[in-house]
């Protein structure tokens, strides 16, 4: 058994150099913020607040669709560019989409241990995080206490897979299908996929069942 | 507080005549993290600076002509490229000393 599947190509992170508006926007932002006018933690928090509001959404949907139909999750494991984009999602950056499955014995969580390569047309944008190197350098070093810190307790015998992805792959967790969830429509899951549960640092879970008054 | 709905809303509505944000069935589209950022970089330096958004968003409508973007065919890459342009030029109007 083992902790870590390290699965990429040293110097696949960057197969084409930065683009000149990418450079461009961070020389403009340094400048703003060498002038006092921004601050990185302030852009942060701006992103931190509509990141939510765009991607997740996608991978949700996804994810739903293979818990409801089980044609579909068996093409989505096959191969997954294909069936993200028979949703109509995908990236025009050409990257391989690798879907891993959640499994009562397997969890799987994702990370970039080089930059901050993501499912973007799945996910929206990263959250920060994701980016920062105690998290990328961590995961991999000691899965489990960096899962325990963000409240996600696995058994001792789960089996932790983490992934490294790189621009040409970019791998999506598919999270367990909550117990309980049966009698669900696709919609109503889609509310239980939480951006956390398709990178693996959480898992999808159901809303106890309300009482009767 | 200030919710961020509530400032791309205002965002959105300074930005409907000249070049509204690239959006798909009414999500944000960005093609690549930088653009996302750029957003963000916007709001809070136009914010510090005090500058109305109507000025941005009159910068932003003719970046957008010379950057050839067009809106029926919203493509982030360009219409991002246009913002950095119009957020240099309207902070550099509103009296920040730019390269």
């Amino acid at each position: 058994m083992s902790d870590h599947h390290h699965d990429h190509d040293d110097g696949h992170h960057h197969p084409r150099p930065r683009s000149e508006l990418e450079l461009r926007a961070e020389a403009l932002e340094a400048l703003l913020v060498e002038k006092g006018l921004v601050s990185t933690d302030a852009i942060d928090a701006v992103v931190e607040l509509y990141e939510s509001d765009i991607g997740p959404q996608n991978g949700a949907r996804v994810v739903a669709r293979a818990w409801a139909d089980p044609a579909y999750k068996e093409r989505l494991l096959a191969n997954g560019t294909a069936a993200i984009a028979e949703l109509g999602y995908g990236g025009d950056q050409g990257e391989t989409m690798v879907v891993v499955e959640n499994t009562p014995g397997v969890h799987n969580v994702i990370v970039c241990t080089l930059c901050s390569c993501y499912p973007w047309p799945v996910l929206g944008l990263p959250p920060t995080w994701y980016k920062s190197a105690p998290y990328r350098a961590r995961v991999v070093a000691e899965p489990r206490a960096v899962l325990r810190e963000f409240g996600l307790e696995l058994a001792p015998e789960t089996e932790i897979r983490v992934w490294d992805s790189t621009a040409e792959v970019r791998y999506l967790v598919l999270p367990e299908r909550p117990p309980g969830t049966d009698e669900w429509s696709e919609d109503e899951l889609v509310s239980l996929v939480s951006r956390d549960s398709m990178i693996g640092t959480a898992i999808a879970v159901a809303p106890e069942p309300t009482p009767v008054a | 507080m200030t919710g961020i709905e509530t400032r791309l809303a205002d965002v959105d509505q300074a930005l409907a005549d000249s070049a509204p944000l690239p959006r798909s069935n009414g999500e944000l589209v960005f093609d690549e993290p930088w653009q996302g950022r750029a957003l963000g970089m916007a709001v809070v330096a136009l914010e510090e600076a005090g500058v109305p958004w109507a000025e941005f968003s009159r910068q932003l409508g003719a970046a957008v002509r010379r950057h050839g973007y067009d809106r029926a065919e919203p493509a982030a890459d360009a219409y991002y490229a246009a913002w950095l342009d119009a957020l240099e030029e309207t902070l550099r109007r509103a009296g920040v000393d730019m390269p």
